[in-house]
């Protein structure tokens, strides 16, 4: 039997699912396909896996849920507001974890990088992800192998 | 007694010190490393009574922290706070000397689990 050494889907999203309850106290869900999943400005954080597969894994999201995300790591309330550094901190985080998780369920991954974060101001495209839910707001994800 | 938290993540040396409050170890005092490499110069001018330290970080990883310090005969009481938790990493770490790997996410029952008995 061969055990693939490529994340898929369902890994990742177990992952974000396991992330979001337990350091964000929120649910995921996948997103619908035919429920638009637009913004405009956005973060876009990416970590790498090296191994047996080698890829990198992106999370991208917008402005207001990326500091959400961050807001709900640190249990702050509403009306408190973070610096944007931190914000790219805590997402990058949220994308560490899930790599880790990922890693270790993957036969034959040997590391894992340390987590980017950058501003981006386009959506990724729908057929190269997929998409969970933030409450009612869309997260892209990626799985991207390296290129051959 | 004194506490180094070691992570390249701001957030999350927050998040660290927030679960040791919950899980009941508030009182300690708390320094804090942004990479390995400043750990290490913490370890010798702070003389921290624990090292809590992310895996991966820049400058110096915390696997390459523990190597040095056990290399250098510092025997400081030593746990791993990472996002990857798998058994092969746990083995080297305890082949390092650490003395537990808590994978993120945590909750404040694994810091009371795995400290209660060194901090009470």
């Amino acid at each position: 039997m061969t055990i693939s050494s490529a994340p898929d889907e369902a890994l990742v999203l177990a992952a974000i699912e396991q992330v979001w309850g337990s350091m964000l106290f929120a649910s995921a869900a996948p997103w619908p396909a035919d429920r638009p999943a637009e913004f405009e400005t956005g973060l876009q954080a990416q970590i790498e896996l090296r191994g047996d597969w080698n890829g990198r894994l992106v999370l991208t999201c917008d402005s207001v849920v990326a500091g959400q995300i961050a807001g709900a790591m640190l249990g702050l309330g509403p009306e408190e507001q973070l610096d944007q550094p931190d914000v790219h901190d805590a997402v990058g985080e949220v994308l560490n974890v899930v790599g880790g998780s990922v890693k270790g369920a993957l036969p034959g991954t040997s590391a894992l990088g340390l987590p980017g974060v950058r501003e981006v101001t386009a959506v990724p495209a729908r057929d190269e992800s997929f998409v969970v839910s933030w409450g009612d707001a869309p997260v892209y994800v990626q799985i991207v192998p390296d290129a051959a | 007694m004194k506490i180094l938290i070691a992570d390249d993540s701001k957030v999350m040396r927050q998040i660290v010190l927030r679960t040791m409050r919950q899980a009941g170890f508030g009182h300690h005092e708390f320094v804090e490393a942004v990479d390995g490499a400043e750990a290490e110069q913490l370890v010798a001018s702070e003389s921290p009574d624990l090292v809590l330290s992310d895996w991966n970080m820049p400058n110096k990883t915390g696997i390459e922290l523990l190597r040095a310090l056990r290399g250098g005969g510092n025997p400081v009481p030593f746990g791993f706070v990472t996002s990857e938790g798998s058994e092969e990493m746990r083995e080297t770490a305890r082949a390092a000397g650490a003395m537990f790997l808590i994978a993120k996410p945590f909750t404040a029952d694994h810091f009371e689990s795995e400290l209660s008995g060194m901090l009470g």
